[in-house]
């Protein structure tokens, strides 16, 4: 086995409770490949989706690439904003020897980044949140021919 | 906590990490069950193809394969042209890095075949493309990794029984 198949796991998650009921979104990425989706959302009576599939040796091998890529296990959340009433986003990756678990509110835009106080990391955090979700949105969309949105 | 708090698991569809490593601390095995236990494994909604551990699964419609390594600024019809030689392409994901609007280097190519995406994977997993080497392979495959390599596990105390494997 590679050290991706052992050694990478990542949970990323958003929410928010609003008008709709407590939205949110998490997905999961265990080292065996498992890959697990929620999405829940109370907007015009939803219910809750929940798929689970197995991704391959390479698709774990390409998430722990945009991991490194995006160099997000050097930042810290110490000095982001933390999750409020409007929403959170939360995201913890095991890579490697390291573990990061990172929570902060939810970024409306990059005007949020470049006003907070670590706009550096904020902004590494921002862009991974959104390719990461991408990423999975496409694999579990084809694979179950659902719109995640 | 009672012996059965710990040691009883019936599986009856997912297997989880706990319950396999349950399994295999169990030092008796007896059943014929056991030598097929691969049965079990897997998502039910499969009623063909290999359910051997690391075989490609079956999507819902088709079948989905993983390319990665592609030059950031290839375009869409480059990467169609490129993969429809091997049969009607269904879907074609080729997302952006949202920070700078390339290619985040990755692509989802779905092919309603079996035989259409395993002729893509074979003739175009490591071939040349804008000067970089692609790499094709299956997106979703079983669980479990192929060629596992058989170690004999050391058994203390009495020899093994028959039954087991």
């Amino acid at each position: 086995k590679q050290w991706y198949q052992r050694r990478v796991a990542i949970t990323a998650g958003v929410g928010h409770k609003g008008k709709f009921g407590h939205e949110f979104l998490e997905f999961e990425f265990r080292p065996d490949g498992k890959l697990r989706y929620a999405n829940n959302s109370n907007y015009k009576n939803d219910t809750m989706i929940r798929k689970e599939c197995n991704v391959s040796a390479p698709v774990l091998k390409e998430l722990a690439r945009v991991i490194e890529e995006a160099e997000i296990m050097y930042e810290d959340d110490k000095m982001w904003p933390a999750p409020d009433r409007i929403g959170r986003q939360e995201l913890e990756i095991v890579h490697k020897n390291q573990h990061i678990c990172f929570n902060t509110s939810k970024i409306g835009s990059l005007v949020d980044v470049n006003s907070s106080k670590d706009p550096d990391g904020l902004r590494a955090f921002y862009y991974l949140v959104q390719d990461l979700k991408c990423f999975v949105f496409s694999l579990i969309g084809l694979h179950f021919k659902i719109k995640p949105i | 906590k009672q012996w059965y708090q710990r040691r009883v698991a019936i599986t009856a569809g997912e297997e989880d990490d706990d319950i396999d490593r349950l399994k295999k601390s169990a030092h008796k095995k007896k059943g014929r069950g056991l030598a097929r236990s691969d049965v079990l494994k897997g998502d039910f909604e499969e009623l063909d193809g290999d359910t051997r551990p690391g075989a490609p699964q079956k999507s819902i419609e088709g079948w989905i394969i993983f390319v990665t390594n592609v030059h950031i600024e290839a375009t869409e019809n480059d990467i169609f042209d490129k993969f429809s030689e091997y049969g009607d392409i269904k879907n074609l994901h080729a997302n952006l890095d949202r920070r700078t609007g390339y290619l985040k280097g990755y692509v989802c190519i779905e092919y309603e075949q079996h035989t259409e995406a395993r002729a893509a994977v074979e003739a175009l997993n490591g071939a040349d493309f804008l000067g970089q080497e692609l790499k094709v392979d299956w997106a979703f495959t079983r669980p479990g990794t192929k060629n596992k390599v058989k170690r004999k596990e050391r058994r203390r105390g009495r020899s093994p029984s028959p039954d087991s494997d």
